[in-house]
């Protein structure tokens, strides 16, 4: 094997543990595991949730806003986080930059405060 | 800082709309008139458009780039502003009423409904505000933001840039298309304009990271010289970075293959919003399609005029022949606009400068006959959509039946009409490259699109009156129409006038 693969070799060892030992659970399980099938078992199961339901139930349009609002504050954050970081080696020209980015930012969010979009009722 | 500034003044028409577009959407909820917002944006587009056409003046000698190489202002970026910002102020007056409510006809009588042609009665008793049609204010800042990216990707050097210019745009555009949040038929143009546009942007995206992988660069010189240093035409990848770039970018002008989404976004959209994206949107994939190919592979430039050569033929004649069976006049004009997309393409398929400059006369003219046709079609309100409701217009309205006539003249490609100059240049131009069947397909063509228009035309003026009248329109719209008249017939009889302003790209 040639020389730059060498360093993959880590890489695949632990996909293979990973797939063996998940394979292993699976099928020593279903062959060594006691079965007492039920009504309730034996429904295609994700947590908590009813197997079946009538699609396309209503969501409050709320959830969506608040969500498109996170991530105007989540965009923001993760802007400023590196610039906090530097901001000495910025000096004057990071700030003013940042303003400018902060304040663009900023009108979108005032026109969301204004549109009411902040009431939860 | 002091090259920050120098890079900022670069782009003073872009801060010019952008900053309008914070200020409206600040002040949306207080300004209610949609005369004061129209007044406002078409201000703000005409000083941007001043400001470029006085910037591509100023530096027509010299390029100038900023942003460390991904912004540069030369002739070619300042032509299609100055053209964008047109459009832009042309859309936003015939959004005058639209914005203000839905016109609701005189009902019991079928007499047309009185309204009176002075600039400050576009409220009228007869027309109904409508609470679900959005605010003005944000209307006009979406048209503004979505000619600001359309400004930056015409002047971008960079793909990446590109990109983000053309982001801007459609995002703003998917959201224009969907404003009319009453009409079912606007959401799912939306939603259908939405789901394949973020196909197309995705493709071009990965478009971009393959040209990145082969080249190590994004910016349209070093890709350039990268590819000439390892020899052209030899590495598969880049020539699949090359098709899918051009896929996304025919996906903006809605050239065959990717024009499916065009007749339903202009069927569903309101019609000032169908002019807004048949003009500037097609004008701004133009134009960044020409850059890209002239000066990020120029080296290329065979495989690109082969494929070029192939998207304008195709879609000349699929819009001209399935335009033929149109009942409906937005899809009609999309359906026009889809084979003039590939007419105006026929001038990048020789690959010179010529050859662009060729497009770019016939996106300059194109984008005005196109806004009069559709200004024509906002004009007539509800009738104007169905294109048997055109039957005695003649009768009725004889100058608004003859700013149509030239319109469709016009975009037939009929001689004292701009149509004429722009198809005849880029047909020139394909004919000096040595395409004689592609420039024979396109005249043939042409013959095919006159039946489609002049179906229009027997309509007006050979058929007797089956509606009322149509009411009077805004003093807006007339202005709209009159510029748009005006330029149709200076570029017919003029045909000269643009080619000291159709500069190539260079590098």
């Amino acid at each position: 094997m040639s020389e730059q693969y060498i360093e993959y070799i880590g890489i695949a060892a632990s996909f293979l543990l990973a797939g063996g030992i998940a394979g292993a659970m699976v099928v020593l399980a279903s062959t060594l595991g006691k079965k007492k099938p039920s009504t309730v078992k034996s429904e295609p199961f994700e947590c908590g949730q009813k197997p079946f339901s009538v699609p396309g139930g209503k969501l409050a349009i709320k959830f969506y806003l608040t969500a498109i609002l996170f991530i105007l504050f989540d965009v923001e954050l993760v802007f400023l986080y590196p610039w906090a970081v530097i901001y000495r080696t910025l000096g004057m020209e990071g700030l003013v930059k940042m303003g400018i980015f902060l304040g663009i930012l900023m009108v979108g969010y005032v026109y969301a405060w204004d549109n009411g979009a902040l009431k939860w009722q | 800082m002091n090259l920050d500034i120098k890079n900022l003044a670069l782009l003073v028409p872009e801060l010019m709309l952008t900053g309008t577009a914070l200020v409206l959407i600040l002040a949306a909820r207080r300004i209610q008139k949609s005369s004061v917002v129209a007044t406002v944006t078409v201000l703000a587009a005409l000083v941007a458009a001043l400001a470029a056409g006085a910037m591509g003046w100023l530096f027509s000698g010299d390029v100038q780039t900023g942003f460390d190489g991904m912004i540069t202002v030369d002739g070619y970026s300042q032509f299609f502003k100055v053209l964008i910002a047109s459009a832009l102020a042309l859309a936003t007056l015939l959004s005058v009423r639209r914005t203000h409510g839905v016109f609701v006809p005189d009902a019991d009588s079928g007499a047309p409904a009185r309204t009176t042609g002075s600039a400050t009665s576009f409220i009228s008793p007869r027309l109904r505000i409508d609470a679900e049609h959005a605010r003005p204010a944000e209307y006009h800042a979406l048209l503004l933001l979505a000619s600001t990216g359309m400004m930056f990707a015409v002047s971008a050097l960079d793909l990446l840039t590109l990109y983000l210019g053309l982001e801007l745009m459609t995002l703003c555009s998917y959201i224009l298309v969907g404003i009319t949040v009453d009409r079912p038929t606007s959401n799912e143009a939306a939603i259908k304009y939405f789901l394949l546009g973020s196909f197309a942007s995705a493709l071009m995206l990965y478009g971009i990271s393959l040209a990145y992988g082969v080249t190590g660069a994004t910016g349209f010189e070093a890709i350039a010289s990268a590819i000439s240093a390892t020899g052209t035409g030899t590495n598969p990848i880049l020539l699949v970075a090359i098709g899918l770039l051009t896929a996304g970018l025919a996906f903006k002008i809605a050239a065959f293959p990717f024009h499916a989404w065009a007749p339903d976004a202009y069927q569903g959209a309101s019609a000032p919003v169908a002019a807004f994206l048949a003009t500037a949107s097609k004008a701004t994939g133009l134009a960044a399609l020409g850059r890209v190919c002239l000066v990020a592979f120029e080296s290329e430039a065979g495989v690109l005029s082969a494929v070029l050569a192939v998207l304008a033929g195709l879609s000349i004649i699929v819009g001209s022949i399935i335009a033929v069976s149109q009942s409906d006049m937005k899809r009609l004009l999309a359906y026009s606009s889809i084979a003039h997309a590939g007419y105006a393409l026929l001038g990048f398929i020789s690959g010179t400068p010529a050859g662009a400059s060729a497009t770019m006369t016939y996106a300059f003219l194109y984008v005005f006959m196109t806004m009069g046709a559709f200004a024509v079609v906002i004009a007539l309100g509800e009738r104007g959509e169905k294109l048997d409701s055109y039957q005695g217009l003649a009768a009725q309205r004889p100058g608004t039946a003859a700013l149509m006539l030239l319109f469709l003249l016009s975009l037939t490609g009929i001689p004292p009409t701009a149509g004429f100059t722009a198809k005849f240049v880029v047909i020139l131009s394909v004919v000096r490259s040595g395409h004689f069947a592609l420039a024979v397909l396109a005249v043939v063509c042409s013959v095919v699109t006159a039946f489609v228009y002049l179906r229009v035309v027997v309509l007006m003026y050979m058929k007797e009156p089956q509606e009322p009248a149509p009411p009077r329109f805004p003093v807006a719209v007339y202005a709209a129409l009159a510029v748009a008249a005006l330029v149709t017939m200076i570029g017919g009889i003029f045909p000269n006038i643009l080619a000291p302003w159709a500069i190539a790209p260079g590098l």
